[in-house]
């Protein structure tokens, strides 16, 4: 009986870590998403297909930068070789190196914080998001692997 | 009767080996070939930023995309290939070849002493190139900083590192076939197939290969599983990328954003880097090219992780 009850417990336990695990993983994945759409809006200005709004844009920074300060808590240990959901995994590289890792969060919220107030047209929005952008690239390159 | 069929087996030895011999001569241009040439270096810029030259070649872990040292390690199924010091270094890199040297060792995969080149430099798409656009490209890397250090040798078993079995290699998937302009196409179209398909041989990565690792010619630009190591790299025909416009393609060569603001990762961020020192015409013709591209089904993609329950 007492077996019983400490396999039960065992298995209701990791089977609860493995929830925790995909619903870790799927805040991670619906944050990358709205900044995603958030660069997405910006680059419709850009191309020309929007016109110039600064409330998207100060909307999209202060989402970079709630990422940027998120982004080091994101990926605790116990997501290390879990297997996720969705179009991408993230790379054995982000436990590896992680000083690394904190390194391009850290970079990615500087370039974040350096935009504000810059912005103000067409132009400067440009210019900022092509600075911005090589952060999520620069992470990206190492630390993300896409599955399918 | 045994001597005579181990005399024949001999003969025959030798006559094979000879014709082995012959099929796997490494190809070459004669310098005296080629006609009197006024390099133009801002082409030769243009070409090293199609080409991607500096994706391997520049020193590994440094920002200076121009430093041509080498020594980036690229994975690959038959072994670790490490990119080649190309600065004008004359001892390490290439200051001591001829432009006929350079011309060989890019649209020939021949080297200068000779021996056939490992198809992990793309010479299979760069033999589609111009000469004369080469021969800018040559004058552009002379005008570059030398490096010096010499990289390590190519970590590839055997049979892979018998240089000669490239030429048979060669013969298989290295097509002769020069590029034909196609006049029912506008001139931008055209100016986008010479460039993806020479200089920025973009099939060479979005392409699935055989186990001899040649391009699998029908599903060209179909993607397929990273030949560098985990991942998957996309199908770029219409199958996959009908919902990107041409300006969206020309955007993300420029910026490394996807239409839904995602970004480029994995290999594709070092292509962007140099994708993005184009001309903007130069990626408009690119991206019209893929827009081209008819639906082509890629080898399966890889299932979603089945659910633990």
């Amino acid at each position: 009986m007492k077996r019983i009850v400490i396999v039960a417990a065992v298995l209701a336990f990791s089977a609860g870590a493995v929830v925790a695990q995909q619903d870790q993983a799927k805040k991670t994945q619906a944050m990358m998403k709205d900044n995603g759409k958030n660069a997405g809006a910006l680059a419709a200005i850009i191309k020309g297909e929007k016109p110039y709004d600064q409330a998207t844009v100060d909307a999209a920074l202060a989402q970079f930068d709630e990422t940027a300060k998120a982004l080091p808590t994101l990926f605790p240990e116990s997501l290390k070789g879990a297997k996720l959901d969705g179009d991408y995994a993230p790379s054995p590289k982000i436990w590896e190196d992680k000083a690394g890792f904190a390194q391009h969060a850290a970079s990615f919220g500087k370039a974040v914080t350096e935009a504000k107030g810059k912005i103000k047209d067409v132009d400067t929005l440009k210019a900022e998001l092509g600075v911005i952008g090589k952060q999520c690239g620069g992470c990206h390159e190492t630390y993300r692997i896409k599955k399918s | 009767m045994l001597r005579r069929i181990l005399l024949l087996a001999i003969v025959a030895g030798i006559a094979g080996f000879g014709v082995f011999w012959w099929l796997t001569i490494p190809a070459t241009i004669a310098a005296s070939a080629l006609p009197a040439h006024q390099p133009d270096l801002a082409n030769g810029q243009e070409m090293f930023n199609a080409g991607g030259c500096s994706s391997c070649h520049a020193v590994p872990k440094q920002d200076d995309r121009l430093k041509l040292g080498g020594g980036l390690a690229i994975g690959s199924p038959f072994g670790t290939f490490y990119a080649p010091n190309i600065s004008p270094d004359p001892n390490d890199g290439i200051g001591r070849w001829s432009e006929a040297d350079f011309v060989n060792a890019v649209m020939k995969g021949t080297s200068p002493a000779g021996t056939h080149v490992f198809p992990a430099f793309p010479y299979t798409s760069y033999q589609h190139a111009r000469i004369s656009d080469v021969r800018d490209l040559f004058a552009y890397l002379k005008t570059l900083p030398a490096v010096s250090g010499k990289v390590p040798d190519h970590d590839v078993p055997f049979p892979f590192n018998i240089r000669r079995t490239i030429g048979i290699w060669k013969l298989l998937f290295m097509d002769d076939k020069p590029l034909v302009a196609d006049a029912s196409r506008s001139a931008q179209w055209n100016r986008g197939d010479y460039l993806v398909n020479s200089f920025g041989h973009c099939a060479e990565c979005h392409s699935p290969r055989n186990v001899l690792g040649g391009i699998i010619a029908a599903q060209r630009f179909a993607g397929g599983p990273n030949p560098e190591g985990e991942g998957w790299v996309p199908n770029i025909t219409q199958k996959r990328m009908s919902d990107w416009s041409a300006k969206d393609i020309s955007y993300f060569l420029e910026s490394g954003q996807t239409p839904d603001g995602d970004s480029a990762g994995g290999a594709m961020v070092r292509v962007i880097k140099n994708t993005s020192q184009l001309t903007a015409q130069d990626r408009d013709a690119i991206a019209e090219y893929i827009k081209s591209l008819p639906p082509v089904d890629g080898p399966p993609r890889p299932k979603k992780p089945e659910k633990e329950s």
